[in-house]
């Protein structure tokens, strides 16, 4: 007795015309600007915690940083403006918007100030699925909208 | 009758609400930032991140692929469900390209809504192809431009090739409740998946 798996069904038979070449691939790509966005991050491109998503909250410590931590006043002004962004809960992808800063610069940026101690970062376990129970709130959330 | 906002935090101090995120994905022009700002409390916003385009997502990008790093521009916005819970609406960069950016996008989103317009259905193929490899649940919304749709519902689901299963719902990206609409049926797929997925 196999329980029947509707998902692992055959593909879709037809193959979508021109998906061999809609990688659209490097050729018609402008160049890239003159910014150099990752100077702040010291050319580190990658170590991103992978936890911190486009999406993931973080907030400020209110106690800041540990004893023997650099006072806040003395951080970089891009440092600062993250930390004052995140007085009240607020998404990575609100930082580097408010903050008009990458967002790759700003994943590698709060990554360094919650290892510094100065931010939270509350990481949801991306591997565990919503529970269904969070998407009926959600749901109930959005009929609640006129 | 006013509300009058509670004088405790909105959250205990150091915690933040569970963010949801949904994905809204299509090519390039289809409404997509209209879509999000449509429904979003906040004006959309702009972030800018790397994208690599390399043949992420493409079986065999081959031994020649060459990576190039282009900045995109991304909108997103937000709707407070409640203290605890808040949705945010990621609109994918408008080139259709496959790259590490909708990696990023798609890593923990409940969902996508590939916004189409029925007049341009290939710029949507990259999208929906992209979603179905990564059994993510989706919606396919298709933007009545003006109320109008150039293909009926079924003329466009047997273009697109897609699974019956899939939904495909017409909508109108400049309006609040149509786009709530559409979110909800893509919500109650997702719940549908869920609720499966406990029980295996």
């Amino acid at each position: 007795m196999r329980p029947s798996s509707p998902e692992d069904g055959p593909a879709p038979a037809r193959i979508r015309p021109y998906l061999s070449h809609s990688g659209l691939g490097p050729a018609a790509e402008a160049a890239p600007s003159g910014l150099r966005p990752f100077v702040l991050t010291s050319g580190r491109v990658d170590g991103v915690d992978p936890d911190i998503g486009l999406e993931t909250q973080v907030t400020a410590r209110p106690d800041g940083p540990a004893r023997g931590g650099i006072a806040v006043l003395n951080l970089a002004p891009e440092l600062r403006t993250i930390i004052a962004l995140c007085a009240e809960p607020v998404s990575v992808a609100e930082i580097s918007a408010r903050a008009r800063l990458h967002l790759g610069v700003t994943r590698i940026l709060v990554g360094d100030l919650r290892a510094a101690g100065y931010l939270d970062v509350h990481a949801r376990d991306t591997a565990r699925p919503y529970d269904p129970e969070t998407i009926m709130r959600v749901i109930r959330g959005l009929r609640a909208i006129s | 009758m006013d509300y009058v906002p509670s004088p405790e935090p909105a959250v205990p101090a150091g915690s933040a609400p569970i963010p949801v995120k949904i994905v809204v994905a299509g090519g390039f022009g289809v409404g997509k930032t209209t879509t999000v700002g449509s429904i979003s409390e906040i004006s959309p916003l702009t972030t800018e991140a790397e994208m690599t385009s390399a043949g992420v997502g493409i079986d065999d990008p081959g031994p020649a692929t060459g990576k190039t790093t282009t900045t995109v521009a991304m909108d997103f916005g937000c709707v407070t469900i409640d203290r605890s819970l808040k949705l945010y609406l990621f609109g994918t960069p408008g080139q259709s390209r496959f790259g590490f950016m909708w990696d990023d996008l798609a890593h923990g989103a409940l969902g996508a809504l590939v916004v189409v317009d029925s007049g341009r259905l290939d710029d949507c193929y990259p999208a929906v192809d992209y979603f179905e490899r990564l059994k993510l649940p989706f919606v396919v919304a298709v933007n009545a431009f003006d109320g109008r749709l150039a293909h009926d519902l079924d003329a466009v689901r047997w273009a697109l090739a897609i699974d019956e299963r899939i939904p495909i719902v017409a909508f109108d990206a400049r309006n609040k409740l149509s786009v709530r609409d559409a979110l909800l049926v893509l919500l109650d797929r997702a719940l549908a998946d869920a609720v499966r997925s406990q029980h295996v």
